[in-house]
């Protein structure tokens, strides 16, 4: 058939035609938003139009002080993540390699899964004032269950051979925690913080939009009070780009610190 | 062959729980010897228990009744003078096969110059010199498993251990192995213990055959090959042309179709 080449089941794109398809949806859509706005489909209030949102961001990072804002949200991330990774990396790993471990802890740590915690905002606001503290309070308890349980699975996984081969070589049990077993999944865990860091700048939002007086949630919601659309959409695109970069830089991470898991 | 045994199975039957009050006889009433320094093969159709009666010895699993014993102590629980080799890969992934093979002896707290020597001599015996800064993930197959080989031996055991060592390897691959194992073997001094289910492997590594029955596990008979009039050849195909080689191996084939048929 002739639409093989660029329309196979299931075979790999490549290169080029990824990247066309990847500037072309992106390209579309930024198509349609500055038609729809500079047509008059769209009320200019509700939905400015692109150029105006670009320049607002620009004009908020370099006259009106907006990058103390995005200082303030990432290192709320960065410190309630790091508390969280200190806590849930120890745990997991220990809990995935002694069952008597998992067995304290895991009936614990599923239950608090199941609690949102956006929930914990009310409590949390009445313990800990409107400081760092409850923001800082709901990320890490927003983060940390799902990371002991991902790092613990991971843990788990670590095949029963590699340990048995430690054990044969002479190693007692701690030995194999911290020369066989951590090594073998800490790409996994990487990977698993990765995956946690996107949900804890979910968390962050949410924290300063509810209560907080500083940081990017707080600028939008400072924005909507006064009907600056462009400046919500500026908030939106901030937060999407930190996401992003945060991602690239454990996705270089991972590349720098397992050079063994590349093959050739 | 000195004729002195390293290590004795006395009396060992293994039976698994299965939960629910439901168990499985894997290996009833077994009773060899191991000569020090001689290849002991553990032959028999699936289901013989002959991977148990290993396991049992590297102290990995523990013996329902019976003892093994080993240089006069009886076997509780893994040790370094036990070194195992499994059919799956075991390499650890993230150091180099230097680091590999040196793991052992570094966690046994050998001094560094003691290492280094020994990690040399032994990456020099598999024939992996050219790749000792080479992670795992770099190597083919059979280069992993000499270098668990080698891990193993620079570890110093009094008795190597392998399961299935070259089941997962391709047909020349693992023919290459064997006879380096004659010579590993011979070069070493290392008594040795294998199992498998290939009969041409079997015959051509034992110096002892113990042949075991299915469902349970049974020792059905132990079979020296006598055709090789106490010597150990290091080429296959001179092997294979001897006078009774044919005889043995159909002897073997005898009996694991008799396993075949009674299990039927």
């Amino acid at each position: 058939m002739a639409t093989n080449r660029f329309f196979g089941l299931r075979k790999p794109v490549g290169r080029r035609q990824r990247l066309v398809s990847a500037f072309g949806i992106w390209a579309v859509f930024f198509g349609v938003w500055i038609f729809a706005s500079s047509a008059g489909l769209v009320n200019d209030l509700l939905v400015p139009a692109p150029q105006k949102v670009f320049a607002t961001t620009w004009d908020l990072f370099w006259e009106r002080g907006f990058a103390s804002d995005v200082m303030i949200s990432i290192s709320r991330v960065v410190g309630a993540f790091a508390m969280a990774c200190a806590v849930a990396v120890p745990l997991g790993v220990l809990m995935g390699a002694f069952p008597a471990i998992e067995a304290v802890f895991a009936p614990f740590v599923s239950a608090w899964r199941y609690l949102p915690a956006p929930s914990f905002i009310p409590i949390l606001l009445m313990w800990f004032g409107t400081g760092e503290a409850p923001k800082l309070a709901l990320l890490f308890i927003g983060v940390i269950f799902f990371l002991i349980t991902l790092i613990m699975d991971h843990t788990k996984n670590v095949r029963e051979e590699l340990v048995e081969t430690a054990l044969t070589l002479g190693a007692g049990r701690s030995t194999v925690v911290m020369k066989v077993v951590f090594p073998a999944v800490l790409p996994n865990i990487v990977t698993a913080m990765r995956q946690m860091l996107a949900m804890a700048w979910t968390y962050l939002v949410i924290a300063e939009i509810v209560a907080s007086t500083t940081g990017i949630g707080a600028m939008m919601m400072r924005a909507r009070r006064f009907l600056k659309t462009d400046e919500i959409l500026s908030g939106i695109i901030v937060i999407g780009a930190l996401g992003l970069i945060f991602d690239l830089l454990f996705a270089l991470l991972h590349r720098w610190a397992f050079p063994y898991l590349r093959k050739s | 062959m000195t004729g002195q045994s390293t290590l004795q199975i006395r009396n060992v039957s293994k039976r698994f729980d299965l939960g629910r009050g439901r168990s499985v006889q894997a290996v009833q009433d077994i009773s060899f010897d191991v000569e020090q320094n001689s290849i002991c093969v553990l032959l028999g159709p699936s289901g013989c228990g002959k991977s148990t009666v290993l396991r049992m010895m590297a102290g990995l699993e523990t013996p329902t009744e019976g003892e093994i014993v080993i240089g006069g102590r009886t076997v509780d629980g893994p040790g370094r003078d036990r070194g195992m080799v499994f059919q799956a890969y075991t390499s650890f992934d993230w150091l180099s096969v230097r680091k590999n093979v040196e793991f052992g002896m570094k966690i046994n707290g050998l001094p560094a110059s003691e290492r280094k020597d020994r990690t040399a001599h032994f990456i020099d015996l598999v024939g992996l010199t050219k790749f000792a800064d080479a992670y795992p993930s770099q190597l083919s197959g059979g280069m992993r498993q000499r270098v668990a080989i080698a891990r193993t031996l620079a570890n110093g055991p009094e008795v190597l251990l392998m399961d299935e060592p070259f089941g997962a390897l391709d047909a020349e691959t693992r023919w290459l192995m064997q006879e380096l194992m004659i010579n590993v073997a011979e070069q070493t001094s290392t008594t040795m213990v294998i199992v498998t289910h290939d009969l041409e492997e079997a015959i051509f590594l034992a110096d002892k055959i113990v042949f075991l029955s299915s469902h349970p596990g049974r020792l059905k008979e132990e079979i020296v090959p006598q055709f090789k009039n106490g010597k150990r050849i290091a080429d296959k195909e001179k092997v294979v042309k001897l006078d009774g080689y044919s005889d043995l191996e159909a002897h073997l084939m005898r009996l694991m179709r008799q396993e075949g048929r009674e299990n039927e």
